[in-house]
């Protein structure tokens, strides 16, 4: 069970790396539909880069962005000891 | 390593019994396919591949009846994270995401990303931002975790209001999805057939309500899969020798850019707040698949993508799911299962669509050289692409697809043997019926634990509670298959206006309840209430040709509005609720007991205390 003291500085990391993985994922959902067009000039596989960036990229950025906050915010967990009892 | 108590929790045979499934639904395609090739009755063939699964659904929903309160609601709190993850994806994606999802990439190509971008997106904000804190509360439905957040019976009701509606919307969108592709199926007529799936869907979730669901719908997915992944890999396999067809159409689509503006395609600019989806029926291709915002302008892009990232990640028929989890970490591992499971579904049927265009393209060229294909004239025999035999040059304005008939339109094309299209159907009818199974019972828990009860805290006796909802199950089940009949309108069209309806009313609301404090019980109903009000009325006007904004966005806009006035009433009304900024502290930590739960037992001493 966290100690009361922990809360605080739990809750400050914890909103810390919530900001972390989600502002650079909302930027790219911004920023990659605008800039499809030039990168669509050059080819990677076949499919042009905007595409395959605004499709294929995007998939695999956000399963990075969820698999990394996962972890991270596990380790957190345990660091501050907010973890579940298992 | 000691095994934890959550981890005993979970059946350790699911992987066996889902398997068999699995080899049972394989099995049942492989027999259709012999049979097919000894030309068996075709009528028979499809019946078999129709009926065969409809019936080991119900089987299944039916042989895990339970009375138990965390069992009809919660699924027991077991669910692993990689099942729960699969039952978001497909619940979130359903089949009109799936069937006028591939008619959507294959019309509008680049634009029709919008779908994949807001899904994902919704998933990671899911992942992120609320999934945790909810599964911590514990609450079985959307309303009742607000009402409990808040302490406020009007807030719980007035959500419950607001929530029914985005639900019965997508419910009315599935079921006449589900039964236009059954037709396709079984023939017959669609009101017969939206009837005989709300049947289903009663049938296969009224026993056992969530957990019911939770059996019956990872079948469902499963069947999705299988078809989707069967039949695309198939088709790639034959087209371009490899195996992984969200990869393997790079070629195509270079094919695409390089010739489809020869062959005749305009390059198409739409102003920056378009937003023209392909209409339900016959169309002509109008762009080149590649070029970016020739059908969704570059703004209504990226509103479209919040739009559907908001309603997803706030949707009362998904969020509730990961209450079903057996514990927070699990939950936050779930949402990356959603995100793998849905990123798969809309990348495969990016591909089916690439595929689809390749093969128009060579029907044009074809044409321009001599003769049509054979193909073509066994898909409008198929009534998936209409033509005029007679006229002396097609071209691409010449060949009419049917946007929801591009999906099942690719075995025939390439010429593969029936069992293949069935096999298909039979996926797109069961993700029809998780997405529609899904808000059933999340509706009936809504109706009957919030607004039945909801000016009480205290719940009645577990029996009466699971009945309660049971007969919602059927009422609500008939009430979408009466909308379905008598309000016949564009799937698509349906559940982008419940995602943005969600995403204006609920979405700031519930992220607030969890991030911001000083966010008060006034606060919040003003939000859900006026960014619904909001995001209806913007919806209506559009309709009407009152605000240039297209509809399937307009409802967005509801969500300033909420986020304004919750903020704004809270900062001027604050309201001193120590029991509510208790329950926001220990929803912030993961370990700990689930508050809800502990809710529920605070009452029930109370209530021993006074009699």
């Amino acid at each position: 069970m966290i100690e009361r003291k922990e809360r605080k500085p739990y809750w400050r990391h914890t909103k810390w790396q919530v900001l972390a993985s989600i502002i650079p994922f909302v930027a790219l959902v911004v920023i990659l539909p605008i800039y499809s067009e030039q990168l669509n000039a050059n080819r990677f596989l076949g499919f042009p880069l905007g595409y395959f960036l605004a499709a294929h990229g995007f998939f695999v950025v956000a399963l990075i962005t969820v698999a990394s906050y996962v972890n991270r915010q596990n380790a957190i967990d345990h660091w501050h000891g907010a973890h579940e009892d298992m | 390593m000691a095994i934890g108590a959550r981890a005993r929790m979970v059946n350790p045979r699911l992987g066996t019994y889902f398997s068999i499934f699995a080899a049972l639904y394989a099995a049942l395609f492989l027999l259709v396919l012999i049979f097919e090739q000894l030309s068996l009755d075709d009528q028979l063939l499809r019946l078999a591949i129709f009926a065969g699964p409809i019936f080991i659904y119900g089987a299944m929903g039916l042989s895990v009846t339970t009375n138990e309160t965390l069992c009809f609601f919660a699924a027991g709190r077991r669910v692993p994270a990689a099942y729960t993850g699969l039952l978001l994806a497909v619940s979130s994606l359903g089949a009109t995401m799936i069937v006028a999802g591939t008619g959507l990439f294959f019309f509008a190509g680049f634009d029709a990303i919008v779908l994949l971008m807001g899904t994902l997106t919704g998933f990671v904000i899911m992942a992120i931002a609320l999934a945790p804190f909810y599964r911590k509360f514990g609450a079985f439905t959307v309303p009742s975790y607000l009402g409990r957040r808040f302490e406020s019976r009007v807030l719980r009701v007035a959500t419950a209001a607001v929530a029914a509606v985005p639900m019965l919307l997508v419910l009315s969108a599935e079921l006449r999805m589900g039964s236009s592709v059954a037709q396709r199926l079984v023939g017959g007529s669609q009101g017969s057939l939206i009837c005989l799936l709300a049947l289903t869907i009663a049938i296969s979730t009224a026993a056992g309500g969530k957990r019911s669901f939770t059996w019956a719908g990872v079948a469902q997915s499963i069947a999705l899969f299988l078809a989707l992944l069967t039949v695309a890999t198939t088709v790639s396999v034959i087209v371009t020798s490899l195996p992984i067809p969200q990869l393997a159409n790079g070629p195509m689509v270079r094919e695409l850019v390089r010739n489809e503006v020869n062959e005749g395609l305009p390059l198409v600019r739409v102003w920056p707040l378009a937003f023209e989806l392909p209409p339900e029926g016959f169309s002509a291709l109008t762009k080149p698949y590649t070029q970016p915002f020739g059908a969704i302008g570059p703004l209504a892009f990226i509103i479209g993508t919040f739009a559907i990232a908001t309603g997803i990640s706030a949707a009362p028929w998904l969020l509730p799911r990961v209450a079903a989890s057996p514990g927070v970490y699990e939950a936050r591992k779930s949402l990356g299962w959603a995100t793998v499971f849905s990123g798969l579904a809309l990348l495969t049927v990016s591909s089916v669509a690439v595929f689809m265009r390749d093969f128009t393209l060579d029907a044009v060229r074809a044409e321009r050289l001599g003769s049509l294909p054979q193909w073509l004239s066994q898909l409008a025999a198929g009534h998936f692409v209409n033509f005029d035999q007679a006229a002396a040059q097609l071209g691409f304005e010449g060949l009419k697809f049917d946007r929801d008939g591009i999906l099942f339109s690719l075995p025939v094309a390439v010429g593969l043997p029936s069992a293949f299209l069935y096999l298909l159907l039979a996926g797109a009818l069961a993700a029809a019926l998780v997405t529609a199974s899904a808000t059933t019972v999340s509706l009936a828990t809504v109706l009957g634990e919030d607004a039945v009860q909801g000016m009480s805290w205290e719940p009645p006796t577990a029996s009466n509670r699971v009945w309660v909802v049971r007969g919602f199950i059927g009422l609500t089940a008939l009430s979408g298959a009466a909308l379905a009949i008598a309000a016949p309108t564009d799937p698509l069209r349906l559940v982008l206006w419940a995602l943005s309806i969600t995403g204006a009313s609920l979405f700031p609301v519930i992220v607030l309840s969890i991030w911001w404090k000083r966010l008060t019980a006034g606060g919040a109903i003003a939000g859900v209430l006026s960014g619904f009000i909001a995001a209806a009325l913007a919806i209506l006007t559009s309709e009407l040709g009152m605000i240039s904004t297209p509809s399937p966005i307009a409802g967005i806009l509801g969500l300033p509005v909420s986020l304004g006035l919750a903020v704004t009433l809270s900062l001027m009304r604050p309201e001193a609720n120590r029991h509510g900024l208790s329950i926001v502290r220990d929803m912030r930590i993961p370990g700990g007991e689930i508050i809800y739960d502990r809710e529920m037992q605070r009452l029930q001493l109370r209530k021993h205390a006074r009699t």
